[in-house]
């Protein structure tokens, strides 16, 4: 074979060859094109299913999270419910039993009071004739005048029975107060006086309110109370209530009076609970308590009536009294409890409780 | 002495393609004599013609092969539709072939069948064993990767690792050729075995990734799966797939107890009446399972953290050959990128170092060093031999 021939007949073979390769490989390529279709089809739905699956996951934890949040409301809530009714269960029956127990010996000592006064007006009244029958006793007689300064006795005792008269009365009101207060016998819905409630409290609380740091007149309180009809209630709970409210006033106060953050004008250097009630429309009974203390901020604010929130040091303040009275005033009583307040400006609760229900 | 050399040609026609092949061998050897050959050929070749024309160049070769889903050489580096041979010579190591058939009825025989013919002429123990079994037999019927590997095992016992893969058909499932000598078979299980002064590595690895939620396997038996979590198997990929079967693309990891390892198993047929998916491995019932995605660079990490692994591993200093085998699905899900497995093997070796491998439906190899064999699915294999 000629070398031109051979050349040009090697050619061919390579053309041929390379002719047969390209075919193949084109066959090829519409072979895996129409699999690349099916596979990307695939991996479409692959990217859906798994889309699906995230979103049903995410869907899933965000209902668990809920859940888990409202559980550990509710869970706060009753714990809150659990502990102050235990203590104010346990503390009325305190309270109920010093006053049943303090209430026997104080009718002995106010009914004998009055036999006693008479025993001894009798006795003084005998002295006396005794004196005028016999102007001019033995010495040990004048002696004995003398030395218990008989005249000053006459004088001073009339004085030292009407004071003993005083401090048993106010022993009595006490103790009605406190029996009044626990209302362990009134545990039930009734009408009741809301003043007596308020005044109640005002006198188990009269210790708080009389002797404040550096302030030897104590916390001025101010009834600005208007004429309410008697409403139903549960006179017990409503009780805790102002418990509540007035011992956060005082707490209030006192703090003030401490950081000394107080305004040094004439008006709010007296620390002042100014209490009013008044009827509105005459469907609701509005108590509003306001203190001229230090007020909060909106952080605190917000947070008021939540269960354990306090900004008073650890062991003073269980964070429970607020979010209580906000239960029994709006679920209980079916009423409105609100505070207005801001720094500088005191605070003021607002109580509302519908006259009929 | 231990010579290995490669051909390779991408000729669709079966003769001048081999007769090319031949000839980059004949080429290399010079006047050596091979001993034995591995031929991977693309489905469409006229096998038995190329098998004749094989023996009249090296008249009595011991030959063994099969049909692939795609070839790699270090002539030719990645193809399809292409024919590689590798030629085996030496004179301190011994080489010997055996064939079992019948291996989709009886596994365990085939196996013994092969391990006997060919270690009977062998003067020293067995060291190393590449079995090219088939896969796809006919109509779609599959012989068990597990139950060869079982056969292979109780005919060699345990201490001889077992590296190689599984015959392919271009990603048709439906008949996979392996080739012995002059013959070609369907349901046959070719072995070559190594024995003597050689020295070898091999490392494996995977790049599938677990998705979405684990879930338990309620019903199966044997490979076939019926219940993930007392619902249908079908759903479960449903859930993942929609419409689409289940497909080798989407394996699932198989759990293995408490632990966080996992094994794949490439989901075969289903059974869209009563809602199983039958797959290429057993599956076992209680076992926590997930469903599987892939990135196509995990998967080419894959391939690296496999050559790496034999590399470390490797006894001697100079591996003379490089044989990979490396799944039909990677090949499938790489793509364009397919050439980066084996281009990652060969920027690793010398040059000298020739690489030969195919695309399997299957592969076998240990785990770790002196680890038993495990036959695996979508995972590349590296081996490397030589005599020092």
């Amino acid at each position: 074979m000629e070398p031109a021939n051979y050349e040009s007949e090697s050619r061919l073979h390579e053309l041929e060859k390379t002719v047969r390769i390209l075919k193949k490989k084109l066959a090829r390529s519409e072979a895996n094109l129409e699999k690349l279709e099916q596979t990307s089809e695939l991996r479409e739905s692959v990217l859906k299913g798994t889309i699906r699956e995230l979103e049903e996951s995410q869907i899933s934890l965000q209902k668990h999270g809920y859940e888990l949040e409202n559980a550990l409301a509710n869970l706060k809530a009753l714990q809150g419910k659990l502990v102050e009714s235990e203590k104010m269960s346990a503390l009325g029956v305190l309270v109920a039993g010093i006053a049943h127990e303090i209430n026997n010996p104080i009718n002995f000592i106010c009914g004998n009071l009055i036999y006693a006064n008479n025993y001894f007006q009798d006795l003084l009244r005998l002295v006396q004739i005794y004196q005028q029958y016999y102007p001019e006793p033995v010495s040990a007689i004048q002696q004995e005048i003398k030395a218990i300064e008989l005249e000053f006795l006459i004088q001073d005792s009339e004085k030292l029975f009407q004071s003993m008269n005083m401090g048993v009365d106010r022993i009595c009101d006490i103790v009605t107060s406190l029996r009044n207060f626990s209302r362990l016998d009134e545990a039930e819905f009734k009408v009741t006086d809301i003043h007596q409630g308020i005044d109640s409290t005002l006198v188990i609380l009269n210790s708080r309110l009389k002797s404040v740091l550096n302030f030897p007149k104590g916390i001025q309180v101010i009834r600005d109370y208007g004429t309410l009809p008697l409403i139903g209630c549960y006179p017990g709970q409503l009780n805790q209530v102002f418990m509540n409210i007035i011992t956060n006033a005082i707490d209030a106060l006192e703090e003030g009076l401490i950081n000394q953050q107080v305004m040094l004008n004439e008006k709010s250097l007296i620390p002042t609970i100014h209490i009013c009630t008044e009827v509105l429309n005459n469907d609701w009974v509005m108590i509003r308590i306001a203190d001229n203390g230090q007020g909060m901020d909106e952080k605190v604010h917000s947070k008021l009536f939540d269960p354990f929130f306090t900004t008073k040091d650890v062991g003073k303040g269980t964070g429970l009294g607020l979010s209580i009275s906000y239960r029994i005033i709006v679920e209980l009583h079916g009423g409105k409890l609100d505070c207005y307040s801001a720094p500088g400006t005191g605070a003021e609760f607002v109580i509302q409780i519908p006259t009929r229900r | 002495m231990f010579n290995i050399v490669v051909g390779h040609s991408e000729d669709p026609d079966s003769l001048t393609a081999v007769k090319e092949v031949l000839e980059q061998c004949a080429s290399d050897l010079a006047d050596i004599v091979p001993k034995a050959g591995i031929l991977f050929a693309a489905i469409d070749f006229h096998h038995a013609l190329i098998l004749q024309e094989i023996d009249s160049v090296f008249p009595g070769i011991d030959l063994i092969g099969c049909t692939t889903d795609g070839e790699m050489s270090s002539v030719l580096g990645f193809q399809q539709d292409s024919l590689t041979l590798i030629l085996i010579s030496s004179d301190t190591v011994e080489i010997n072939i055996g064939v079992g058939y019948g291996v989709r009825e009886n596994a365990i025989a085939a196996a013994q069948q092969a391990v006997r013919q060919a270690t009977e002429k062998s003067s020293t123990a067995a060291k190393l064993c590449i079995p090219l079994p088939a896969s796809y037999t006919a109509d779609g019927s599959t012989t068990s990767g597990e139950s060869i590997l079982k056969g292979l095992k109780l005919a060699l016992g345990l201490d001889v690792p077992l590296v190689g893969g599984t015959a392919g058909d271009q990603y048709r499932f439906t008949k996979t050729y392996q080739f012995f000598r002059t013959e070609v078979l369907t349901d046959s299980l070719p072995i070559l075995i190594f024995s003597g002064d050689i020295l070898f590595s091999y490392g494996t690895a995977c790049g599938w990734q677990p998705i979405g939620l684990k879930s338990i396997v309620t019903k199966a038996h044997e490979t076939v799966l019926y219940e993930i979590d007392g619902k249908p198997a079908i759903e479960f990929y449903q859930h993942y797939l929609g419409k689409h079967p289940p497909t080798i693309e989407h394996p699932l990891a198989v759990y293995e107890g408490d632990s966080e390892r996992y094994y794949m198993r490439v989901p075969h047929t289903c059974d869209l009446e009563i809602g199983s998916i039958s797959f290429l491995g057993d599956i076992p019932e209680q076992a926590m399972v997930r469903f599987t995605d892939i990135s196509r660079n995990e998967v080419v990490a894959a391939s690296e953290t496999s050559l790496k692994t034999a590399l470390k591993n490797y006894p001697g200093s100079e591996p003379k050959a490089a044989f990979i085998f490396s799944c039909c699905c990677r090949r499938w899900v790489l793509g364009t990128r397919t050439k980066e497995e084996y281009q990652l093997v060969r920027n690793a070796l010398s040059t000298e170092v020739p690489i030969c491998g195919f695309y399997t439906y299957g592969e076998f190899a240990p785990l770790e060093p002196h680890g038993s064999t495990y036959y695996h699915q979508e995972t590349f294999v590296t081996l490397l031999l030589g005599t020092k």
